[in-house]
């Protein structure tokens, strides 16, 4: 049955969270050090141009004028036009051509890390305090431990340089135009929608090594999970009765353990979306790829508030939504956490 | 106070009496066990003594000045130059040394910031609760909404950009805080839960005493822990604001900055030597605390310790 009743209650519980982000990201601006307007006109400009973006950005209202006024942009996610990296443009128009590049590259991340993950930490459980669970744990802990900033450059450097088997940046070669085509903003999914085989084989080829660094840290927190969670199955009661029954000793592990096992794994791969996030601004920059990622860390550096605004809700949204998403489907498989 | 000769119990302990404590104490018993756990220690105080040495014996001056002219420029690693030299001729060996200087002591500073300020908020919450506990968590549950980089990101525009990495571990330090006030609530909990803790309050025991006394020493387990596990995260986030543009100021022989000029310049001139030398040095100091942390939380789980046994 569909829980509806946690998931009402568990929507309720976001709303002053969201406020609560809302109420942070909007004192970023106002915290920040010197004049906003200053900042994002430049230390050259007319007097009159810094008054007039001063205007803009209503920051001659009353603060709880303002903070009611940027309450309302939240909800319609409007966070009005970019002043610095885009001008004109607004952050919305511009989100929404860099947000799909970094849920391409975090969900290439995601799904390696499943793919490998959960693989790797049944393989060390059944294999339990063996030289193959040792060397897995291990290496789950460097996983960890790699900064994708060290291990991306010299991926690149290997792969691309050495080796020149990959490219080194980028999304898809120089020599293809994926504006004509675009349809989700994801060249890999695009490409593939226009039946483009040229042009889908290079953005593969340009994805490999983002989302294999990126994908190396939920790899390493997966196995990690599924191997304490495996184990701590194995000694369930109902095992034993399975294999009482003269179930095989394969069988029940597949069947009754690892389905079993599964459930709490759902919870870590929320956990570290928040990583493969915060991971997708690191490999963003490393591989040159401009997302939302490297559009933030841009804005910052100049002082693009309405963009840095934008970005940082729309991360931290995202961080949410899939927590959510984690949470209701967690209380569907494990109906007792409901209560 | 009983609890003033209780105490003075401690300074009979001699070296054969520490032996027994450890014996006696399955936490320190198992954790002395494990061979990945110790392989982490040994990590971490390498990295110590590589620290402190380099902070006493190198002039920080002497190695962010140019070495144009003197040293050969761009040069790979030798026998006379194991790291090679970067873009202005440095050497880089005392460079990723004084790195490791940077990395413990900012990380230091990060982890006990966010230890004391975490802890402070968590027990205070569980101790008072009701309201007390819903203001604290509920902003602890907003700073949790973000995911932690791009958090610290966001708040590191705050501060001024002369206080350097010190901004970095300011905004990381807000960052953390929540992890630790979350852990330590629910440790308090559980030990406000106790009937010695009845009894203090009965015997006329102020809070601050209640708290500090009784309930902080008895949580100090799950916070070791935390802290050790935040200490490899807080290297590696420092480091990456750092990449990012957002920490040490240039010419700082910091590990991050190593790695973003590795990036930007080395990186299509196929220079490795500029990432992989203080990536290396970084990626084993965050080994080492993670093999540590992990070690100490498997040492502390109970269902752990009876698989093994």
């Amino acid at each position: 049955m569909f829980p509806k009743r946690f998931v009402l209650k568990r929507l309720l519980l976001l709303v002053p969270v969201l406020i609560g982000v809302a109420t942070l990201v909007f004192s970023i601006l106002h915290l920040s050090p010197g004049d906003p307007a200053l900042t994002i006109a430049g230390e050259r400009a007319s007097q009159e141009f810094v008054e007039r973006i001063r205007a803009d950005l209503g920051l001659n209202d009353p603060i709880w004028v303002q903070y009611i006024d940027f309450l309302g942009k939240v909800v319609r996610f409007d966070f009005g036009e970019s002043y610095v990296i885009n001008r004109n443009t607004t952050v919305r128009e511009i989100m929404a051509n860099t947000l799909p590049v970094t849920l391409e590259l975090a969900l290439y991340g995601q799904l390696f890390g499943i793919l490998f993950g959960i693989p790797l930490g049944v393989l060390s459980a059944v294999k339990q305090d063996t030289l193959t669970d040792h060397s897995t744990r291990v290496g789950a802990l460097a996983g960890i431990s790699v900064p994708i900033f060290w291990s991306g450059p010299l991926l690149i450097l290997l792969f691309a340089q050495v080796l020149g088997v990959l490219p080194t940046s980028g999304r898809i070669s120089s020599t293809f135009s994926v504006s004509p085509i675009r349809v989700t903003g994801m060249v890999t999914i695009d490409t593939l929608l226009a039946g483009e085989w040229d042009m889908f084989k290079s953005a593969v080829r340009h994805m490999l090594l983002p989302s294999l660094v990126i994908g190396v840290y939920s790899m390493a927190l997966i196995s990690r999970m599924m191997r304490s969670s495996m184990l701590e199955v194995v000694r369930q009661d109902y095992m034993r009765t399975a294999r009482a029954k003269g179930q095989g000793a394969k069988i029940t592990v597949l069947k009754h353990g690892f389905r079993n096992a599964l459930i709490p794994v759902v919870t870590i791969i929320g956990i570290q979306f928040g990583g493969l996030l915060g991971g997708a601004v690191l490999t963003e920059t490393v591989f040159a790829i401009g997302g939302l990622g490297t559009l933030l860390v841009e804005a910052i550096e100049v002082g693009d508030y309405p963009i840095v605004q934008g970005t940082v809700l729309m991360f931290a949204f995202l961080f949410t939504l899939v927590n959510l998403v984690v949470d209701i489907t967690y209380s569907y498989l494990d109906p007792r956490i409901q209560q | 106070m009983s609890t003033e000769t209780l105490r003075d119990g401690e300074g009979e302990t001699t070296s054969r009496g520490l032996v027994d404590r450890i014996r006696a104490s399955p936490f320190l018993s198992q954790l002395l066990s494990n061979r990945l756990a110790l392989a982490g220690l040994a990590i971490i105080v390498a990295m110590l003594v590589i620290a402190i040495y380099a902070r006493l014996t190198l002039d920080l001056d002497v190695i962010s000045q140019t070495q144009l002219g003197t040293n050969p420029n761009r040069a790979a690693p030798s026998l006379e130059y194991p790291f090679g030299t970067d873009g202005q001729a440095r050497d880089l060996v005392p460079r990723v040394a004084y790195g490791a200087w940077y990395a413990m002591l900012f990380g230091t500073v990060t982890v006990g910031a966010s230890t004391v300020l975490g802890v402070g908020l968590g027990i205070v919450a569980a101790y008072y609760g009701d309201v007390t506990d819903n203001v604290i968590m509920r902003t602890m549950d907003v700073l949790l909404a973000f995911p932690s980089l791009l958090l610290a990101l966001a708040l590191v525009s705050i501060f001024p950009d002369e206080l350097g990495l010190w901004r970095a571990v300011a905004a990381l330090t807000l960052v953390y805080t929540p992890r630790f006030a979350r852990v330590v609530r629910g440790a308090a909990l559980t030990v406000l839960e106790n009937e010695y803790i009845d009894a203090t309050v009965a015997l006329g025991a102020t809070d601050p005493r209640v708290l500090v006394r009784h309930v902080l020493p008895n949580c100090l387990a799950p916070i070791t822990v935390q802290s050790t596990l935040n200490f490899g995260l807080a290297i590696i986030d420092l480091a990456a604001l750092s990449f990012l543009g957002f920490g040490a100021s240039a010419g700082t022989p910091s590990w991050g900055l190593m790695l973003s000029n590795g990036v930007s310049q080395g990186l299509l001139t196929g220079i490795w030597w500029w990432s992989f030398f203080p990536g290396l040095f970084l990626a084993l100091t965050v080994l080492g605390f993670n093999l540590l942390g992990d070690g100490m939380r498997d040492a502390l789980d109970p269902r752990m310790r009876e698989a093994i046994d």
